[in-house]
């Protein structure tokens, strides 16, 4: 501050030269993550330990998990296939996030979005793929974003906080789904149970690495993930509509003193944010599933929410938590196979690192020597 | 000793290390279904299979348990990476996601509790169990022992190895109203409509004991939960109301040895015996003689069953126990159809 | 107590905040720490409460050189010291305030309530304070929390009271008791160090004077009486500053904002502004005076579109702009000033650049299709930032990184840089210094001689006397007296303003 005032003179060159980010900020963004994960894996030895598990064992599990994760080609394509849908709905919370809507009902958006995908994925027989791709996902997009926007507008008319409104609309989601997979259109024929048609072979996103390995999964969802990040930052930070999104999100008041319309951009944001988890739906049920059953959501919309906040509401960040999680996943499906750990270490695990990732006080009274002087670098600032 | 005989003795030894580490080398991985490998039920029977093959033909067992029905095609897929030598998948709910792995490595075998494929698969055999036998069984005792002329029974989900439970539960009851001229009712299946009492899902307690609850408010005073963990919140349920209000009728396991805390609400249980299956698959898998199909545990075969009545032997009257008999030899001969 | 700061430096990195200072404090007196924003002067007293060591230099009571390691040794010392922001817990009563942390406790370790209240009581009796100990501190006024604060420090038996910028919250009333409470303390003895950048009030309550510029104390009196407003804000800028502001003399355009019996409702049945008429014409700066609270926020919010009005009308350069969305009126040439410039004006965490365009963003220079152009925004925004003399290292730093007066003069930068007709400033210089004020003012001035209409709501009479070419004075919703700017006089003005004209 006022080493700025003693160089007033500067020119509009000087103005416009982007300061380095401080090394606070690169401790938050780096040295704080790769903290939070190693506390939250010593914590899970720590655990399994606890429970009776040898050492031995919980060297092999952690083995199983770097291998499970990325460890051959077949480990890779399942961090990925689980890293898509977690990132597509993530990149929806985080734009939540981003314009002050706290969503917590991806997951219905992604049911519904999953849903409308399905019957959009098993009618139209006869289409070409190149077609039926595309609509099928639009379907799951335009689904999730209006199911969303219910509660945008809840909001925008009346005021009812969103994350009431979503609650409930999840609650509601389900039971749709239920009944939705029991009419006779969707419903296989010779089934009793809530299942769906499957897609046509049209509708489903092309596998990558088939050629390879037949059972590799992986397919042509990754670039949808990638593209949504590309996109959702471009959104954000080079759009006005995005320009909107974030100021309302920071300091709804002021945005409105702008002029901006805050209904609107909530209605907007919520159901942009909806069409993203109805999207990681479509993906679902046309790129893993082939079908939906009531429990097709699998609980991503909820670990949606973990993703976008370890990736700081930050499109990259929110692929690099997806990645994360997805390797967790993948590599905790191998943990199991292997050492015989339960599954649910996997769970506390996640829940650790995303303690830690909120807590930076935390990690940096844990580890003093990783950071410079917290007091110092504050009274520099 | 003599040096040869020590020589010998430790070449024995060793010989049967090799040995043992060479059978332990079949490999049988298990994919459990969302209610987990501690189940109490489906799941835990045919884990209790692989833990027999264990014992007694001294393979490898592994298991990896699904969290989400997304989880399948994903679990089957990383033991198809992981060296099994049979990969058993649990449930109806797999039959899907196994009939696609099945496919894509046709040199990989596969066997599947509670499915079956038509026409067959040559990779996979399918282990379904005529549990309406048994259920029948059961029904007809009910139907002998209820006092308010109400029964009950609720499933899981409305698919075909739940309903079989129910279709021969009501069955055996018709049978014995037929018998006796008496009008005992069953609630919760009408076998004709296919509609009846499903809780929609395999996990929650609290459904099990909410339905359980309403059966016998209706009047029922024994209900047979056809819903894997859901049946031991009904359990939970006769227990605080005593056994003389509320009987329960276990299935797919004797639920009075696996559920000891409240064993004394269980008449009897539908045993589904996944546990022989599971082994014969095996078995047929490490000597050579396995073929895909179908495999039908019967009540001839023993794969189905009536548990023991435990410590509701006394209150079951003699001449129930000599009819049960005669049902019994009737529905093995084929005398009595189960299934009209 | 006497106390004597002997060449305090205190650095952070290379940037000294304090340099060399030497000062005196003395008990029963009130010494003034005069300075602008970033002077030093909050880092000098940190020094003294224990908060910060200093780099060299050192601290001497009555006689003895000591050193504090932290806060807790400064108190024990008997130093105190009345923040600016309260540091009090709003659902405890105020007994319990000022105990917090050294909790009077009974012989098995409970609680003492009773003493603590009637300690509190004592304090009271003994300058003058009239507090309620068991009232919840949520529920009184913020004048009386900064008494719970005075009293916690007196808890504490300080002998020196610190007061950073107490004034800063306070209404004009409240203000006048807060002067009393100074008065008794100093007069039992306590060495009173009242920190400001208020020139009048320092010379109302001040003994003695030290005006601190840039870490450097740059002149003392002995007597506030010695020097004049002029020399002491002087001597706090580093160059003359003119209290007058300079306009070209007064030559109304057509009129140009109309506002007719206009009524806004707060909430759904309070009546916030009652019935208002009122002409801003092109060229003329028209001032409202109030006392805050009398409807002027409303008042403003409903001539910007941010608020629905009840009744009456609103005309523009001849067009009804009544139902206008706040972005229409913007359109036609409104400029807005909100009263708040963090909670309204704008964002603190954004950049300068995205708060200079945080409501032109739209415009056709600024954005193409769905795009914004950044790079022509963050142009803009560094020429505008010269020209309004925001104090800056980079357009891309925060705004939460400004100081007031910078945060204001981008708030005038941004809404004075485009073309605009109307400006609508509310309480533009609030808790501003000596130096931002001057500028802001005769941008203001600036702006009226170019032709624009100016309306001016502020509740510092001072403000309204020297920017206004007429005067309207608000009170409880309504215009109750019209003044000309040019010959209007401060008291009958602050008659009105209290409803007795």
């Amino acid at each position: 501050m006022n080493n700025a005032q003693e160089s007033t003179v500067g020119l509009s060159e000087a103005l416009l030269r982007r300061a380095a980010p401080s090394r606070a900020a690169l401790e938050d963004l780096v040295v704080v993550p790769i903290f939070a994960v190693v506390v939250a894996l010593v914590l899970g030895a720590a655990a399994m330990l606890a429970t009776n598990v040898d050492l031995a064992t919980v060297g092999r599990s952690y083995v199983a998990l770097l291998n499970g994760s990325v460890g051959s080609v077949n480990a890779i394509s399942e961090t990925l296939t689980a890293a898509v849908p977690l990132t597509l709905a993530g990149l929806g919370i985080a734009l939540g996030f981003r314009a002050g809507m706290f969503n917590i009902g991806a997951e219905g958006q992604l049911l519904i979005g999953g849903m409308a995908a399905v019957i959009a994925g098993f009618s139209f027989a006869g289409l070409p793929a190149i077609v039926h791709v595309p609509l099928v996902l639009l379907a799951g997009a335009l689904a999730g974003g209006l199911y969303a926007a219910i509660a945008g507008w809840l909001r925008a008319a009346t005021g009812a906080h969103e994350v009431i409104s979503t609650i409930m609309l999840n609650l509601i989601s389900y039971r749709l789904v239920d009944y939705l997979l029991r009419l006779d259109f969707i419903q296989r024929e010779g089934r009793s149970d809530p299942i769906s048609q499957s897609v046509l072979e049209s509708a489903e996103l092309p596998r990558l690495l088939i050629w390879l390995d037949p059972n590799l999964r992986l397919h042509a969802g990754v670039f949808l993930m990638i593209a949504a990040v590309i996109v959702i930052n471009w959104l954000l930070f080079k759009t006005r509509l995005g320009f909107e999104f974030r100021a309302s999100g920071e300091n709804p008041d002021a945005a409105r003193y702008a002029g901006m319309k805050a209904g609107l951009i909530i209605v907007l944001a919520m159901g942009l944010a909806g069409a993203l988890a109805g999207l990681a739906g479509a993906n679902q049920v046309s790129g893993v599933l082939g079908r939906a059953s009531p429990g097709f959501s699998a609980g991503i919309g909820f670990d949606a929410i973990a993703v976008a906040l370890l990736g700081r509401s930050h499109p990259w960040g929110v692929l690099l938590a997806g990645l994360l999680f997805g390797a967790l996943e993948a590599g905790g499906r191998q943990m199991q196979v292997e050492a015989g750990v339960s599954i649910d270490l996997i769970g506390i695990i996640q829940a650790l690192i995303i303690v830690f990732i909120a807590a930076p006080l935390l990690v940096r009274t844990l580890f003093p020597w990783g950071f410079r002087k917290a007091e110092r670098a504050e009274r520099e600032e | 000793m003599p040096a040869y005989k020590t020589a010998f003795v430790s070449l024995a030894i060793v010989a049967a290390l090799a040995a043992s580490t060479h059978a332990s080398a079949f490999t049988a991985c298990q994919v459990t279904d969302t209610g987990g490998i501690d189940d109490n039920s489906f799941n835990q029977t045919a884990w209790k299979g692989v833990l027999d093959a264990q014992e007694s033909l001294g393979i490898e067992g592994r298991f990896l348990e699904s969290q989400a029905e997304t989880d399948y095609d994903a679990n089957i897929n990383s033991l198809v990476n992981g060296n099994c030598d049979i990969i058993i998948t649990v449930g109806f709910l797999l039959g899907d996601a196994t009939q696609k792995a099945a496919l894509a490595n046709p040199e990989q075998l596969f066997s599947i509790v509670d499915y079956a494929y038509d026409p067959p698969l040559p990779n996979v055999l399918g282990q379904v169990y005529a549990t309406d036998e048994a259920a029948f069984l059961t029904g007809y005792l009910a139907a002998g022992m209820t006092k308010t002329g109400v029964l009950g029974t609720f499933g899981g989900i409305n698919i075909p190895p739940v309903t079989i439970f129910m279709d021969g539960f009501y069955r055996g009851a018709m049978y014995y109203n037929a018998k006796h001229e008496t009008k005992v009712s069953v609630l919760g299946w009408n076998p004709e409509t296919r509609e009846g009492l499903f809780t929609n899902n395999f996990e929650s307690l609290d459904d099990g004991r909410a339905y359980a609850q309403n059966l016998y408010d209706e009047g029922a005073d024994i209900v047979m939960p056809v819903a894997g963990p859901v049946g031991l919140g009904s359990a939970a349920l006769a227990a605080e109301l005593g056994p003389d209000a509320l009987k329960i009728i276990g299935v797919d396991a004797d639920l009075y040895i696996t559920d000891p805390n409240n064993g004394r609400v269980y008449l009897t249980s539908v045993t589904k015996r996944m546990d022989a299956t599971v082994t014969e698959v095996i078995e047929r898998a490490m000597n050579g003689s396995f073929e895909g199909g179908v495999l039908v545990g019967t009540l001839e075969n023993g794969g189905v069953g009536v548990a023991p009545f435990h410590d509701m032997q006394a209150s079951v009257p003699d001449p129930l126990k000599a009819e049960l008999e005669q049902v019994r030899a009737g529905i093995i001969d084929g005398s009595i159809p189960v299934d009209e | 107590m006497e106390i004597e700061l002997r060449r305090i430096t205190k650095r952070f990195g290379h940037f000294a905040a304090v340099k060399d200072v030497g000062l005196h404090i003395r008990p029963g007196e009130v010494l003034g720490l005069l300075g602008e924003n970033g002077a030093g002067k909050s880092t000098l007293m940190n020094v003294l409460c224990g908060l910060y060591a200093p780099t060299s230099g050192e601290i001497v009571i009555d006689g003895r050189p000591v050193t504090f390691a932290g806060p807790g040794e400064a108190i024990n010392a008997g130093i105190g010291m009345v923040h600016q922001h309260f540091m009090l817990i709003p659902v405890f009563t105020v007994a319990e305030n000022v105990v917090l942390g050294v909790e009077p406790t009974g012989r098995i370790d409970h609680l003492d309530l009773a003493r603590a209240r009637g300690q509190v009581r004592k304090i009271n009796d003994a300058y003058g304070l009239e507090v309620d100990p068991d009232a919840l501190i949520e529920t009184l006024p913020v004048g009386v929390q900064q008494r719970v604060e005075i009293i916690k420090v007196l808890f504490r038996s300080a002998d020196l009271v610190i007061f950073d910028e107490p004034t800063a919250v306070l209404t004009p009333q409240e203000v006048v008791e807060f002067f009393e409470i100074v008065k008794s303390l100093r007069d039992s003895g306590k060495a009173i160090v009242f920190i400001t950048h208020k020139l009048g009030e320092i010379r109302q309550i001040a003994d003695r004077i030290a005006v601190l510029r840039r870490g450097e104390i740059v002149g003392q009196a002995e007597h506030p009486d010695a020097v004049s407003e002029a020399e002491l804000a002087e001597m706090m800028v580093g160059r003359p500053v003119s209290f007058d502001v300079d306009k070209k003399p007064y030559q109304p355009g057509p009129p140009m904002l109309a506002v007719k019996n206009l009524t806004v409702l707060r909430g759904n049945d309070e009546i916030a502004v009652d019935n208002v008429s009122l002409i801003v014409h092109s060229a003329e700066i028209v001032g409202i005076a109030g006392v805050q609270g009398n409807g002027q926020s409303a008042l403003v919010e409903a001539l910007t579109g941010l608020t629905h009005v009840s009744g009456g009308s609103v005309t523009f350069n001849g067009q009804d702009i009544t139902q206008a969305s706040t972005r229409e009126r913007h359109r036609l040439g409104f400029a807005h000033i909100p009263e708040d410039r963090q909670r309204t004006g704008l964002i603190p965490a954004f950049t300068i650049a995205e708060n200079m365009v945080l409501d032109s963003y739209y415009d056709d220079r600024f954005s193409k299709g769905p795009n914004m152009l950044w790079d022509v925004v963050n142009t803009a925004a560094a020429h505008a930032v010269v020209d309004f003399d925001v104090r800056t290292s980079s357009v891309f730093d925060a705004v939460d990184t400004l100081s007031g007066g910078n945060q204001q003069k981008l708030i005038a930068a941004r809404e004075m840089s485009r073309d605009t007709d109307l400006l609508i400033a509310s309480q533009p210089t609030r808790g501003l210094d000596v130096g931002s004020i001057e500028y802001i003012h005769s941008r203001i001035a600036q702006a009226r001689d170019e032709g624009d209409g100016v309306l001016i709501v502020s509740s510092e009479l001072d403000e309204i006397l020297a920017l206004s070419d007429r005067i309207l004075v608000m009170f409880k919703g309504r215009i109750v007296a019209e003044f000309d700017g040019a010959t209007a006089d401060k008291g009958t003005i602050g008659l009105a303003m209290a409803g007795r004209y």
